[in-house]
């Protein structure tokens, strides 16, 4: 009979190929109610009578859109690497990653935006109203940021021919993230739009 | 000295309880059992103690209703807290039986059952009458508790239609005090806020407000007439505050930034509820009941409860915010 | 079989006991940490006792371990109240969220459901340290200029907010975020790694209608922590952003230190609702891992299956759902609506159904049974007895007309001690004496268990239910002293004896914690399945083994609750009087309770 040691590297390989995804989803539930509560905040503070109606920023229709097309090439690398057309995937790989920058770059412009219409993160000027424009986009770019490492992870591995069409479990991790910051921000895209 | 004398103290009780442990498992482990093993003698003991702890635990709280029952809030002094009192007594008639039978049955069941090496217990794994009888009984009974409680509670909600005669009385809390404005004849409290506070005016009310000018600030103690709805409205300057008025099973919290609401309608005197508590000293009070900083514990006012026309002269002697 | 056998045995101390990814090691080190926070906040629960009971009084102990806290042996006001939040702080969150759920879930999970180890051994350090850093901030916090935190376990803003309100509101109240923010990061990572465990790495056989309760429960738990935890973390954050940075979240029309602050437009109702968004299913995070714990510690010391195994579990999934719908009885004289008032009533209200199934299923678990007690079944039938005594009162602090009257009064204090505090402790402790063999391989000693037993009870009720009447009588709560008012004059002796039954209580633990530490040292050795146990982790060593099982992990062929069961000559299945999870099933034979 043989023995199963917690040691042997076969047996840690299968209770992360069995555990690994599981253990995001829940992560992802939890970053979920997360912003859940800050968008209820921004529902019961709105009923407050010195609440101001704003316009969402013109940058943040091009972070929409940069993101949008993150998540596409994100998926197509994945689908390359699935086909073992390893050096596409390699491309969009980075294509993606460029991607998220850019994103990131429009965040800080878009506040720029909100800032020089006057409306301010906090002190005296400032309304709970700004305020909860820049905290709930702010937090999100905090979250995209863990991407950003995951894609510079899968980045490297993938320029070091670590991935093959049988070993993507890496890859799809961070792609299931990564889609989920994108539905995060087109939820939150919407929200600020309409409701806020 | 005092220290080193209860470390050493300490240090030889510790001791000692490790030598007579130590010779406890020797003697055990001589007569061929384990320390640790359960016998039927030990069990009943503890067995026994369970239901000596029963009837003390029954005994401690009828001791504690016959010696301080009578220390407890007396009568409600206000309309709408009759029908609270009476819906908390038809609580406490309905969880006192229950606490008494399931702690019985709890205690002698484990008297009872204690073990015995003869006895095989049963194997009883479910049933579903029984658990659909005692999901169904709870159930009705929190209906009722649901239906007379919901009932009380959109009655004490419901705001004083302004047609009814009424007191405007408006509290605000601060640290650490608490201060209170009639609405004066005009019947409207005048504009406030905390930007208009300066010397003397500490509540901050708006000067140029025509609806402020016959308002009237108290101080230390405000009166209500008996038998006359008052409308609280509560503001805070500072930190949330709670306005707690137990004797007329009144408390509504006092938030910056936002003006809350309570009314109720006394319907006893300071003097009646002197005499009702044989207490000389009696006084119907407001206090604070959400932390609110270092003197939480002493942010007081009293309140005088009054024949109407008492009430009418002695506001008639305040002084109008206007006339200063 | 060659006994399990690693290329490198010899591990380094380091990665044996400090940065330990076995879940066993683990679980003794959130143990470890839980009761030494726990004996910190119990230490500060019996100073502030003394200030109740004989307020103004000079104590030499108080100026010994208080030090600037106190003038001339009383402590200081607002300090008071520092030690009141920190007591409270301490208590939940350190002592029965983390202590109680990491300690448990932690051995329990892999052990039961047949598992080598958590999904992530990584992540399940991390969550250890995240817990130990933490706590060390939270300490370090009672130290810094100012005090510590002081504006009572629920922070509410503006109190919080403003270090012009109370000193403890500055470096204090910064520090308790941080430790609190690190703290919830511990444990989503603990709830992560026990929900993925649960539903991925069980064995064969182990369905999820042969899960001991003890796991249904530390499941539920941590599914009520994933969804409740990130919303307090998102009220924290809003809170720091108003305290740092100047935003008015929480903060409007405030005049203080003769000043109006630029804030303005937000409310504090705001952050009561997400607080509470937490704070009520924490009650629950609390309290079902200690019905978890007693129904399998009831039903192996009665040596009967625990009666209605499934309503048990639907209970239990009933009070995690409801526990997220009714925050708002934490509110009811906010201003809230009426109406929404009367719905969070009837939310409320509701939970006693399942509670109250839960209590029924446990008395009827005893009835006609075999009961040996043990020191954990003691406390087991206590756990019974507070939750009964301390969620009865639950029903007329529920129902918005009565609470306007008792809320944030003694009342309060005595049913949530009771309830939560003696239910999550009981629970805890019984757990602690139960598993005592897994834990260290060792038996506590069941004298002094029994007298531990004995004085905790009794002095507990002795604390708690007096204060029943304090809130009656109209005290509130979070007051340094009631001897401003004259309206309180005659309730001293309450609070008098009150005090000396939490100085019985704080030596009665004493007893406790010298059992613990001689038996984890010096106890006797314990014999693989003390207690005729069924579930799984009766069947591993004594020793402690990384991997758990030294083969094959065990199939698992029924329910853990097959006490007493008799075949059709009334004789014992297997001649004992408990059939383990490994035995199979009989030649017709039922599982899960039929016969
Ligand atoms: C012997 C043990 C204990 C004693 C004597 C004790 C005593 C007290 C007292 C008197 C208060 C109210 C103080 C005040 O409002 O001024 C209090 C508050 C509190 N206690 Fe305990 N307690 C004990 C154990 C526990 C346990 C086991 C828990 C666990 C849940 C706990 C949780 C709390 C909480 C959450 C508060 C509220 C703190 C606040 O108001 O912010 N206590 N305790
Ligand atoms: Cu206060
Ligand atoms: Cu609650």
């Amino acid at each position: 009979m043989t023995t199963i040691s917690l040691d042997n590297i076969k047996y840690k390989a299968e209770i992360r190929q069995k555990t690994a995804k599981p253990l995001l989803w829940i992560g992802l539930i939890s970053i979920v109610m997360f912003f859940a509560g800050l968008t209820s905040a921004l529902i019961v503070s709105k009923s407050n009578s010195i609440w101001i109606k704003l316009e969402v920023p013109s940058m943040f229709f091009i972070s929409t859109i940069l993101i949008l097309f993150s998540s596409l090439t994100y998926q197509l690398s994945m689908s390359f690497t699935k086909n073992n057309q390893l050096k596409f995937a390699t491309i969009t790989t980075i294509l993606t990653f460029v991607l998220g920058i850019s994103f990131t770059v429009t965040q800080f412009y878009a506040w720029q935006q909100l800032y020089q219409s006057g409306i301010f993160w906090a002190g005296e000027q400032s309304n709970p109203s700004g305020s909860y424009f820049y905290a709930l986009t702010a937090l999100h770019l905090l979250h995209l940021f863990a991407g950003l490492i995951s894609l510079l992870v899968v980045v490297t591995k993938s320029l070091l021919k670590k991935y093959s069409p049988t070993n993507v479990l890496g890859i799809q991790l961070s792609l299931t993230y990564w889609h989920f910051l994108t539905a995060l921000w087109v939820y939150l895209f919407f929200f600020l739009k309409f409701i806020a | 000295m005092i220290a080193l004398v209860a470390i050493v103290a300490v240090l030889l009780v510790i001791a000692t309880a490790v030598q007579i442990l130590k010779i406890a498992e020797l003697r055990a482990t001589e007569s061929g059992k384990e320390i640790y093993e359960i016998s039927a003698k030990q069990s009943k003991a503890q067995a026994f103690l369970l239901m000596v702890f029963l009837v003390a635990y029954f005994g401690f709280f009828a001791w504690q209703v016959w010696k301080w029952g009578g220390l407890m809030l007396p009568v409600s002094a206000s309309e709408h807290g009759v029908g609270v009192d009476e819906l908390m007594n038809i609580t406490l008639w309905f969880i006192i039986p229950v606490f008494i039978i399931t702690h019985i049955f709890l205690f002698w069941f484990s008297y009872k059952y204690s073990f015995s090496e003869t006895r095989k217990a049963l194997f009883f794994s479910h049933s579903n009458k029984l658990e659909m009888f005692w999901t169904i009984i709870p159930s009705v009974a929190l209906t009722v508790l649901i239906l007379v409680g919901l009932s009380n509670w959109n009655k004490i909600m419901t705001p004083i239609s302004s047609e009814t005669e009424h007191v405007l009385l408006e509290v605000c809390g601060q640290q650490f005090m608490w201060g209170a404005r009639y609405a004066g004849k005009d019947g409207k409290l005048g504009r406030a806020s905390v930007e208009y506070i300066e010397g003397v005016n500490a509540l901050g009310i708006d000067v140029s407000d025509e609806n402020s000018k016959d308002d009237k600030i108290v101080k230390g103690e405000f009166h209500l007439p008996v038998g006359v709805p008052v409308q609280f409205v509560f503001r805070s300057q500072d930190v949330l505050h709670s306005a707690y008025m137990p004797h007329f099973r009144a408390q509504m919290n006092c938030v910056p930034g936002l003006k809350t609401q309570f009314n109720f309608t006394p319907t006893i005197t300071t003097a009646e509820m002197k005499e009702k508590t044989q207490n000389e000293n009696f006084e119907y009070i407001l206090l604070c009941n959400k932390i609110c900083g270092a003197a939480h514990y002493n942010m007081q006012m009293n309140i005088v409860v009054e024949s109407k026309e008492d009430y009418e002269k002695w506001l008639a002697e305040q002084k109008e915010f206007g006339a200063e | 079989m060659s006994a399990h056998q690693h290329p490198h045995e010899e591990q380094d101390f380091l990665f044996k006991y400090v940065f330990s990814q076995d879940h066993k090691m683990i679980s003794k080190q959130f143990l470890i940490t839980g009761f030494i926070m726990g004996f910190i906040g119990l230490s500060m629960s019996t100073l502030f006792r003394l200030q109740l009971g004989f307020p103004g009084e000079s104590f030499w102990i108080i100026d010994f371990l208080l030090g600037s806290w106190a003038e001339n042996g009383v402590m200081l006001p607002d300090k008071y109240l520092a030690l009141v939040t920190m007591h409270g702080t301490i208590m939940v969150f350190f002592l029965l969220t983390a202590g109680l759920s990491g300690t448990f879930s932690n051995l329990l999970i892999p052990l039961q459901i047949g598992a080598r180890d958590m999904a992530s051994g990584f992540l399940n350090m991390l969550s250890y340290w995240f817990f130990f850093v933490s706590s060390v901030i939270m300490l370090i916090s009672l130290g810094v200029e100012g005090g510590a935190a002081s504006a009572g376990w629920t922070i509410y803003p503006p109190l919080s907010a403003l270090p012009q309100a109370i000193p403890g509101s500055g470096l204090g109240m910064t520090l308790w975020l941080v430790a609190m923010a690190i703290f919830i990061a511990s444990s989503l990572l603990g709830s992560l790694n026990y929900i993925v465990t649960i539903l991925n790495l069980r064995t064969k056989g182990m369905t999820m209608t042969r899960l001991p309760l003890t796991i249904w429960s530390f499941l539920i738990t941590a599914i009520v922590g994933v969804i409740s935890f990130p919303v307090l973390l998102a009220a924290a954050l809003l809170l720091v952003f108003d305290r740092s940075f100047g935003t008015s979240f929480y903060l409007s029309d405030i005049y203080i230190g003769g000043q109006v602050l630029e804030h303005s437009g937000g409310s504090p109702i705001l952050f009561e609702h997400l607080f509470w968004f937490l704070g009520h299913p924490e009650v629950y995070i609390v309290l079902l891992p200690a019905l978890g714990i007693t129904s399998e510690i009831v039903s192996t010391m009665s040596r009967k299956p625990i009666f209605g195994y499934r309503a048990m579990i639907t209970s239990m999934l009933a009070i995690g759902f409801l526990s997220a719908i009714v925050w708002g009885h934490h509110m009811f004289v906010t201003g809230m609506n009426p109406f929404l008032g009367a719905v969070f009533t009837f939310t409320t209200l509701l939970i006693a159904i399942p509670s109250a199934v839960k209590v029924f299923n446990y008395i009827t678990t005893l009835w006609k049974g075999n009961i040996k007690f043990s020191p954990a079944m003691l406390f087991s039938i206590g756990l019974v007895s507070t939750f009964i005594s301390g969620g009865l009162t639950g029903l007329i602090l529920g129902d918005s007309a009565l609470d306007i009257n008792v809320h944030d009064t003694y009342f309060v204090v005595g049913h949530f001690h009771i309830v939560m505090g003696l239910s999550g402790i009981f629970g805890m402790i019984a757990g602690v004496y139960h598993w005592f063999p897994k834990i260290f391989g060792r038996m506590l000693n069941n004298n002094l268990g029994n007298a531990h037993f004995w004085i905790t009870i009794v002095s507990s009720y002795g604390i708690f239910f007096p204060m029943h009447f304090l809130g009656l009588a109209g005290v509130p709560r979070r007051y340094y002293t009631n001897s401003e008012f004259p309206l309180f004059e005659n309730l001293l002796d309450i609070n008098t004896l009150i005090t000396w039954f939490a100085i019985l209580a704080f030596a009665g633990q004493l007893i406790f914690f010298f059992n613990f530490v001689y038996s984890a040292l010096r106890g006797p050795k314990a014999p693989q399945n003390p207690w005729k146990g069924n579930s799984l982790e009766w069947t591993t060593g004594v020793k402690h083994i990384h991997g758990n099982w030294p083969g094959e992990i065990p199939t698992v062929h029924r329910w853990p609750y097959d006490y007493s069961k008799l075949n059709e000559n009334g004789d014992y299945v297997t001649g004992e009087d408990f059939i383990p999870q490994i035995v199979p099933l009989g030649e017709g034979e039922l599982d899960g309770g039929g016969h």
